[in-house]
């Protein structure tokens, strides 16, 4: 009888292979971009039944990679077929006119309880619906001057933890509460992705 | 084997199947047949008690979803 991790591995790699194939198959290239996401979720099977630690430490590079490559991709994309200027009629998004608010306030609240990079993320996917539901005129160098400062008492707690080691608490608040602002600052700007005509 | 598991394999692999042959070559509908996909590998995840690789799985696939969605109504319209 074999046990889970070979069962699952079989599973995973049939699910590889049939991506792997269809991406092989495929002219398109919008199409390549979704079965390139589709890529990133069969091969995340694979890593995910190690089932440790070790899945999870894995894991989370692997996603930030996978998001980096496909906005670049994407971007590409749109230069090269001279797409960058603004959408004639946009999608009608009903739940981007009602529900981000709501949205947003929930996961901002969330991600500070969280707290740390997983913090940062859920809360600034909270921003990144907010942004994408209202027309935003935010002052992104405020945001920006914002993270670049959390970014420094980021390093301050690393020196704290080096020469001061007695105040290792202080230090794990500090380097928390600074990379949960640093990014929830870059995730919402990729909420204006949408919006304005340059960006 | 928990039920967990067996149900995320069978849905991954569902998903899989479907947005790689799918019936409508429709980006849109492509797009939420890799959803179906990344359902089955959460139930992977939660079998296994990797919180946070699913949390953060979550808000990545919002973000892959909204830079997809922005190639897609610039592009031009499919085949």
């Amino acid at each position: 009888m074999m046990d889970d991790y070979t069962i699952g591995l079989v599973v995973a790699l049939i699910a590889v292979i049939i991506t792997f194939y269809a991406a092989f198959r495929e002219k398109n290239d919008i199409h390549r971009l979704i079965i390139a996401d589709l890529a990133e979720v069969s091969a995340l099977a694979i890593i995910a039944l190690i089932a440790t630690d070790l899945a999870e430490a894995l894991i989370i590079p692997g996603l930030v990679v996978g998001i980096s490559e496909l906005m670049a991709l994407s971007e590409i994309y749109l230069v090269r077929e001279n797409l960058n200027r603004p959408v004639k009629e946009p999608f009608r998004i009903e739940v981007l006119d009602t529900a981000p608010a709501i949205i947003a306030a929930i996961l901002v609240i969330y991600g500070i309880v969280l707290s740390g990079f997983t913090g940062g993320v859920v809360a600034g996917t909270g921003m990144v619906f907010y942004f994408m539901g209202k027309k935003q005129t935010e002052r992104f160098a405020l945001v920006e001057t914002v993270s670049g400062y959390a970014w420094a008492f980021w390093i301050v707690a690393f020196f704290i933890f080096m020469v001061l080691p007695e105040y290792w608490f202080f230090a794990v608040m500090l380097a928390g509460g600074a990379i949960f602002a640093k990014v929830t600052a870059k995730m919402s700007l990729i909420g204006t992705m949408r919006g304005e005509k340059d960006v | 084997m928990n039920p967990e598991l067996i149900l995320g394999f069978i849905i991954l692999l569902a998903g899989v199947a479907a947005s790689a042959f799918p019936r409508e070559r429709d980006y849109i509908s492509r797009l939420i047949h890799v959803e179906i996909a990344g359902t089955g590998l959460m139930l992977v995840m939660l079998a296994y008690d990797e919180t946070i690789a699913i949390l953060t799985f979550v808000a990545v696939t919002a973000i892959a979803t909204i830079v997809l969605i922005r190639v897609i109504e610039r592009g031009e319209p499919c085949d």
